[in-house]
């Protein structure tokens, strides 16, 4: 059976928190509920699971991709045009450093900005389930179930003090 | 108002707002749609201005062209004005956002949105690089080896110097608007159902698929972190190749190691003075009262007071040097941009870079007031465009035709006035730049909406004991 996207809102995070502790208790896996909120909550505030992500590894592979084509860039062009300037080497690091610089830099803002597209998972092109109330300082407890499940669930967000559910097709998923 | 009334006691009345985070995203959304008369008055101000920078820019263009780089001195000047403080106002915002700072809140969005003036900045940059000469002197070989310009490019890598300029100069204003986007996609996201036209459109194409999940504010929060510390790498990188290219490297023999960081320092008072006047006007006329405490000044102010202190020791540092070492050529560059030709533009580069923001942040009851940092924002940017007009006029003006790849400045040459095209670009300069500004605030909302609730999460105002005071609350 297909998995339904349902939206309870709350107006007090501890209500929020008992929600997601209702639905632990419901044998909800925590990959399948999330809280949609308008501003960073701090970490564990909802008891909620640790969401791990992987963006830092991005802008290494970056800037090792920078760094790489700095250094062969500098040095081949040293090696291709062989000017003495003021005594010092033709392949010498403090020249070469100027330019490497800027390539690592430029190639590991680049993966940083892949990184966060992805990360985001941005863009979504399916319109989510979701309400404006949340901008007002609501907080969205947001659930996939099996499409039989949903009124049950629907019950245990209301028990644990949501103001209001809503139920619809289609979502950003947990 | 979505805010209390502001607190605070004794010295400290007024100190700390508490903003009412469930109104605040109705208050601001109302606050960027409206076009009271004073500001649609700044817009048209700015915008006729913006036009006769463009007429000035014409006129230099047909008079003098592009083959000679000293017609184009004040052009340089006011790309380099406009450019400090563009490209380190984001930092105010990248920085407060490190050390965690509570009242940096209301003044992130203030200073990201200076990424829209870096766009700008790009596009003024365009011509710069047709100006720019060759590394080489196409005219000169001395004994076999090509003449060379000293930059930082020596041997000149494929692409220097224009290339790596035109890289470097795009790279930061692409990390900034970056970090303004990802910034503001949160509070986008609150208002891509009822926002229309244009910026619908925007709000849905950038934050359609916003959500506010947990994993999109931790990809956000470490984005804004790594792209943060990418930034602060960046610019002192990019300080370093405008203040070298467009002004050590045209003036034949000035070998300085300090003035790339004089040039970063300049920057930086510019880039918080310059959002400390923002942050002033929005709290005076603009009905942000409520959202920006006394705090947010006093705090900054004591940054704006190191910095300027800063300022002082690396001007005397690279004054001592040149002054002490006596060669000639040293002698002809402090003649030449400090004592003779721009002497009485350095001294007003002085009074209102280091004097007059120095005499007025010492006192305590000013640092603490909205205004006293403010005016010494306004004097900062106004001793930043002296420092601009003394360097990079000077610069472009220092050595002619092949002269430039001489090993110094034998002469001490005269100062170069303006003519009607330079004031018009000067002028019209800093009009765009306020014009650019202006606009994007009616795009993005002037205020980070999700950092100030975050801010309300955090900080509460108890009773202890007999009195009542701030709690802070740091999660992390």
């Amino acid at each position: 059976m297909a998995k339904a996207p349902i939206l309870g809102l709350f107006e007090t995070a501890d209500n929020a928190a008992d929600a997601g502790d209702a639905l632990k208790a419901a044998g909800v896996p925590q990959t399948d509920y999330d809280f949609l909120t308008d501003t960073p909550y701090p970490e564990g505030a909802f008891g909620e699971r640790h969401e791990g992500h992987r963006l830092y590894i991005f802008p290494f592979v970056g800037a090792l991709i920078g760094l790489t084509v700095g250094v062969m860039l500098t040095s081949m062009t040293s090696m291709a045009y062989p000017l003495v300037q003021g005594g010092k080497p033709i392949m010498s690091l403090p020249p070469m450093a100027v330019v490497t610089y800027e390539s690592t830099m430029l190639t590991a803002i680049i993966f940083t900005i892949i990184g966060i597209i992805f990360e985001s998972r941005l863009p979504a092109f399916k319109q989510g389930l979701y309400d404006t109330r949340i901008t007002e300082g609501y907080i969205g407890v947001l659930a996939n179930v099996e499409e039989d499940q949903l009124t049950s669930t629907q019950t245990l967000l209301t028990q644990a003090g949501a103001i209001d559910v809503v139920r619809n097709s289609g979502g950003p998923g947990a | 108002m979505a805010a209390t009334e502001p607190k605070g006691h004794g010295h400290h009345a007024g100190m700390w707002v508490f903003p009412d985070a469930s109104a605040m995203s109705q208050d601001v959304s109302a606050k960027t749609l409206s076009m009271p008369k004073p500001f649609t008055l700044a817009l048209m101000v700015t915008g006729a201005l913006f036009i006769l920078g463009i007429v000035g820019f014409i006129g230099r263009a047909a008079t003098d062209g592009f083959d000679e780089m000293a017609p184009w001195g004040y052009y340089m000047a006011i790309f380099s004005w406009i450019f400090m403080i563009s490209s380190a106002a984001p930092l105010a915002a990248v920085a407060f956002r490190f050390t965690k700072s509570h009242w940096r809140r209301p003044l992130s969005r203030v200073a990201e949105l200076f990424a829209v003036v870096g766009i700008l900045n790009l596009l003024m940059f365009i011509p710069m690089m047709f100006l720019l000469p060759g590394l080489g002197n196409p005219g000169g070989v001395v004994e076999g080896q090509l003449e060379l310009r000293r930059t930082i490019w020596f041997e000149g890598p494929i692409g220097a110097p224009h290339a790596w300029d035109v890289l470097a100069v795009a790279s930061l204003a692409v990390t900034s608007m970056v970090i303004l986007l990802l910034s503001a996609m949160p509070d986008m996201a609150e208002s891509r159902g009822t926002a229309t036209g244009f910026r619908g459109w925007v709000y849905n194409r950038i934050a359609g698929g916003w959500y506010g999940t947990k994993r999109q504010w931790n990809a956000q929060k470490a984005g804004l972190a790594l792209l943060g510390a990418f930034y602060f790498m960046m610019i002192i990188f990019v300080h370093f190749v405008i203040s070298s290219e467009y002004a050590q490297s045209l003036i034949p023999g000035w070998k300085d190691s300090i003035f790339p960081v004089i040039y970063s320092v300049t920057s930086i008072q510019m880039g918080l003075g310059t959002c400390l006047i923002v942050l002033f006007i929005m709290r005076r006329w603009g009905g942000y009262e409520g959202y920006v405490g006394k705090s947010t000044f006093w705090s900054a102010s004591k940054v704006m007071l190191g910095v300027t202190l800063l300022w002082a020791y690396h001007l005397f540092a690279f004054f001592i040097t040149f002054w002490y070492g006596r060669l000639e050529v040293e002698q002809n560059i402090i003649k030449y941009l400090i004592v003779e030709s721009y002497g009485i533009i350095f001294l007003l580069n002085l009074v209102f870079s280091f004097i007059a923001p120095f005499v007025l942040l010492i006192w305590n009851p000013v640092r603490r007031s909205a205004w006293g940092p403010a005016l010494a924002g306004l004097f900062a940017i106004f001793g930043g465009l002296m420092f601009s007009i003394r360097i990079f006029v000077g610069s472009a003006n220092a050595a002619k035709g092949d002269e430039i790849y001489a090993f110094f400045l034998e002469h001490v040459p005269a100062p170069a006035y303006p003519d009607v095209w330079d004031v018009f670009m000067v002028i019209g300069g800093i009009g765009a730049a306020a014009f650019v500004y202006l606009a994007s605030t009616k795009l993005f909302p002037l205020l980070s909406l999700w950092e100030v609730k975050e801010g309300t999460l955090y900080q509460k105002w108890r009773k202890f004991i007999r009195g009542e005071y701030l709690v802070l609350g740091k999660p992390e």
